[in-house]
């Protein structure tokens, strides 16, 4: 059987995600079962850098658009499957995939399984685990073959990366393509990562709906000073206005890795964790004792965000003679 | 314009879930159902589209509470409202009622669709994709803005990593709303009465065509996956070991 990873990438970079496609490719096949991985974006540079542990490599790219948008990576997906016949394709769980994954499927008429985490062969069938309700249950599904995946970031390892050899790569120029289309690129915001940036920041205090209202906030940019750390929000924190783009964690914003991450009032949804899992330490306190966001943390509290606060900030300043 | 919203009632996020005996299904009777929350950024993305170029705003609706969450669509600014039979007791798969949506975006001749990007029930696959590719219209997932702008329409993506598209896209086309230019307003409670004499027209179901994607062998809560501390409920307590456990890790002192 062949199995097609979809890898992306955009500013000269590859998703790390494309690595974990690879993986997930190897451990739903069979041995000798080809891995193909397919790149579609602007400039092929980073998929031939990094995408050689896949067994060949078909790269569109389209010089001159910062990004390829959804409808163009689908359309090439979709050349790519008609000419390579594969039994499983494999999507990455992005903004991306969202679109590319449906569509494919839509196309083709193959079964689906979004939110995957879990890829086992069974004879002709897999058998995967996917996320349903935020998480909050596990879906354990017979797949028949062919089918298409859209895989959660961080449920595989990132295969090595190494260099696709020249001979393994199959480049078309997807510019028409991306020309022909009903969906025309016409900006591209990157944030501006001069006044904060998340992804350097060795500590970090990050409220969520748990906080209640943006005058709350002042109470954890207390905290936030006594450590040091900067201040973060989950998605709906950031969606209501009450802090900017730029401090968002989760999977539309930012990935962390800190030394320290203080999570107060967050639930813990799969978006927000492939934001911040891999944190050195993550301290947790919020008050359902099934918050999602305790199964990441190494150390929870189920008391009231604001109780604890005062009491820690007391602490702390207690504790450093202030 | 015209514009076609789908509003998908769910089980309430935050309740708790349990699974029916078989393990195959959760347990629907206790349920409370509520909006998808991000089908409400769609209808509040359409009614503020309506109050920008006049477009009329069809709502469709499906699941448990259906007629309740049309008349708060129409109390919104909704012009009409139409329920989709939906399967007894089941998620609603968007893989499955997506053919009955297209047959009612073909009946009505909508120049945009908007619903909600994701739903907690789109295990196979999200609406978005499947109408927009089985219409033929171009889709694009994860909105944080809509508009008119000189006759076009300009929508902006969420990309990951705060990086935000944006595009001009040629109707029609389906949208997959992740966050609506403003927050969805509040309904007055006089409004609401005076939408609960909309009348509900009836959309019938029609088949996708498309085969079952996948069989649900079993559905399981997760384990506990983490190996961390509980802490404990006093505020006071927590504070005293947090503080050590900070200062041991050497993050006290700025």
């Amino acid at each position: 059987m062949r199995i097609v990873a979809c890898t992306e990438g955009s500013f000269g970079k590859l998703e790390p995600f494309s690595l974990e496609m690879i993986t997930a490719a190897r451990m739903a096949g069979a041995a000798g079962d080809e891995v193909v991985a397919f790149f579609a974006g602007q400039e092929l540079e980073p998929a031939v850098a990094n995408l050689g542990a896949a067994d060949r490599l078909v790269a569109a790219s389209a010089g001159g658009s910062q990004l390829i948008a959804a409808e163009s990576y689908a359309r090439l997906l979709a050349d790519t499957v008609a000419a390579e016949e594969p039994g499983l394709v494999l999507v990455p769980y992005s903004a991306n995939g969202l679109d590319v994954a449906g569509d494919l499927a839509a196309r083709t008429g193959w079964p689906l399984v979004s939110y995957v985490n879990e890829i086992r062969r069974d004879g002709d069938r897999l058998t995967v685990v996917a996320q349903v309700y935020g998480g909050k249950i596990l879906a354990e599904c017979s797949v028949p073959l062919p089918a298409v995946l859209m895989v959660n970031p961080g449920a595989f390892a990132e295969v090595e990366r190494r260099a696709v050899d020249v001979s393994k790569v199959q480049h078309c120029d997807a510019t028409a393509i991306v020309a022909e289309g009903k969906v025309r690129l016409v900006g591209v915001d990157v944030p501006n990562y001069d006044s904060v940036d998340l992804t350097t920041a060795d500590r970090i205090v990050c409220v969520g709906r748990g906080i209640g209202d943006e005058a709350s906030i002042d109470i954890a940019r207390g905290l936030a000073d006594i450590l040091g750390a900067e201040i973060a929000g989950s998605r709906p924190v950031v969606d209501s206005g009450w802090l900017p783009k730029v401090r968002q964690v989760g999977k539309s914003g930012q990935k962390v890795k800190p030394k320290l991450y203080l999570a107060l009032g967050v639930s813990g949804a799969p978006e927000h964790l492939e934001g911040m899992s891999k944190s050195d330490l993550i301290i947790a306190v919020n008050t359902d004792p099934k918050a999602p966001i305790f199964n990441v943390a190494h150390f929870g509290a189920t008391c009231d965000l604001f109780d604890l606060v005062a009491n820690l900030s007391e602490r702390l300043q207690a504790a450093s003679g202030r | 314009m015209k514009i076609l919203v789908v509003l998908r009632m769910i089980p309430d996020s935050a309740g708790e879930l349990e699974l029916t005996s078989d393990g195959r299904g959760i347990d629907r009777e206790w349920l409370d159902f509520q909006l998808n929350d991000f089908d409400d950024h769609g209808l509040e993305e359409a009614i503020l589209l309506k109050e920008a170029t006049g477009a009329t705003v069809i709502a469709v609706a499906i699941g448990e509470g259906s007629n309740r969450v049309l008349q708060m669509a129409v109390a919104r600014g909704a012009d009409e409202a139409v329920m989709l039979e939906a399967e007894e007791d089941g998620m609603i798969d968007s893989r499955a009622i997506a053919g009955s949506i297209v047959a009612l975006a073909r009946s009505k001749a909508p120049d945009l669709i908007l619903c909600g990007v994701q739903s907690t029930e789109d295990l196979f696959g999200q609406l978005v994709p499947y109408a927009g590719t089985l219409l033929g219209w171009p889709h694009v997932s994860g909105s944080s803005r809509v508009g008119i702008e000189a006759s076009a329409l300009r929508v902006t993506q969420e990309r990951g990593g705060g990086i935000a598209a944006t595009y001009e896209i040629a109707l029609p086309a389906v949208i997959g709303v992740q966050t609506a230019s403003k927050a969805p307003r509040y309904v007055s409670g006089s409004k609401l009465r005076e939408a609960s004499k909309t009348v509900i027209g009836k959309a019938p179901s029609e088949p996708a065509g498309f085969e079952k994607s996948a069989e649900i062998v079993a559905l399981r809560l997760p384990g506990q996956r983490g190996t961390g501390e509980n802490l404990g409920d006093n505020p006071e307590d927590v504070a005293d070991r947090l503080a050590s456990i900070l200062a041991a890790k050497g993050f006290a002192g700025v």
